[in-house]
């Protein structure tokens, strides 16, 4: 089955108090499109870029471990990696390659944001706390830092 | 005639034995000033802090502190204020300001001076403590409010996690 790389619009939505484990699936399915997507960004880079994605998708995968971890806690079953992901553009060389990188960590930020709306503290704290490394990372792939990193506002 | 009548409104109720709480079905206008909720009284703590860090990035643009792109900065923290006002809508009488200082008023100011006060010299490193300190109090914050609101705050606290990285963290 193939997904668009792209997690939920609604994770970053300001929405009234969800359940815990559909905000967590959302992340994890989030955290596994970054990892399919880093691989095909580190392609088209080199020297401290390729390293940079490398440490990313490192990073990636440590969350999908926390995730899933967290969600077999709750008693359910982790939602399962794809096995490809339809990009949201082509990616040629390395600007489209940031740029895809960047795109990805947008996406999880949006995906933990949506755990903020739950109403578990723990969870609450955990997903703000989440959001502010892809953030980062978002920031460093575009070059520019944003307002309201994950919401659906201008700026 | 209208205003007489309405001055009068209590003591007529108290010769009928009537409460106001009997006539109105909503909020008793007599009662006082309704008390403002914790999302509101969050609010305001944290619009009179975002505007501390405003003075803070206004003082280190005006005094040419050299980092790339501080005024980028300073314009998405007028975007956290604008966003965070907007969301703020307090009954008539009512003041907009915090009843209370910025809580993380340590960062901008040394011990000696008020708080909230802005130092002469503005460092690197005090952005970089008021952005730390920024982050920390939203995401202490945001766990005991509405879920909009807490993600608002969410979002302005990763900002500024971003902002710390670009002063060089």
């Amino acid at each position: 089955m193939t997904r668009v790389m792209a997690t939920s619009a609604a994770a970053g939505r300001a929405v009234p108090a969800v359940r815990a484990v559909p905000a967590l699936q959302a992340a994890l399915a989030a955290e596994d499109a970054a990892i399919f997507g880093y691989g095909v960004a580190g392609a088209h880079l080199s020297g401290s870029r390729k390293s940079a994605a490398e440490q990313h998708w490192t990073v990636h995968n440590e969350a999908r471990d926390t995730l899933t971890a967290m969600i077999s806690a709750l008693g359910a079953t982790p939602v399962a990696a794809q096995a490809f992901y339809r990009l949201p553009f082509e990616v040629t060389d390395a600007a489209s390659a940031a740029k895809l990188a960047a795109y990805l960590e947008e996406g999880v930020t949006r995906a933990y944001l949506g755990l903020v709306a739950v109403s578990d503290r723990r969870l609450r704290a955990f997903g703000a706390l989440a959001m502010q490394g892809p953030a980062e990372r978002a920031a460093f792939w575009r070059g520019t830092t944003q307002a309201f990193p994950g919401l659906d506002v201008p700026g | 005639m209208l205003a007489a009548s309405a001055a009068a409104l209590p003591a007529l109720l108290a010769t009928t034995g009537c409460r106001s709480s009997d006539l109105f079905a909503g909020p008793d206008p007599l009662a006082g000033r309704p008390a403002l909720s914790h999302d509101v009284i969050t609010l305001q703590a944290v619009i009179a802090a975002e505007q501390a860090m405003i003075k803070l990035y206004q003082a280190a643009v005006d005094g040419r502190l050299g980092v790339d792109d501080l005024a980028g900065l300073l314009a998405e923290h007028r975007q956290h204020l604008g966003r965070l006002q907007a969301r703020l809508v307090l009954p008539p009488g009512f003041s907009a300001a915090s009843p209370s200082a910025p809580p993380f008023a340590s960062p901008f100011a040394s011990p000696s001076a008020s708080p909230g006060a802005v130092p002469a010299r503005v460092t690197i490193a005090r952005l970089r403590a008021a952005e730390q300190a920024s982050a920390a109090d939203l995401l202490r914050r945001l766990v005991t409010v509405q879920p909009a609101l807490a993600q608002l705050f969410a979002s302005i606290a990763a900002s500024d996690a971003t902002h710390l990285a670009a002063l060089g963290g």
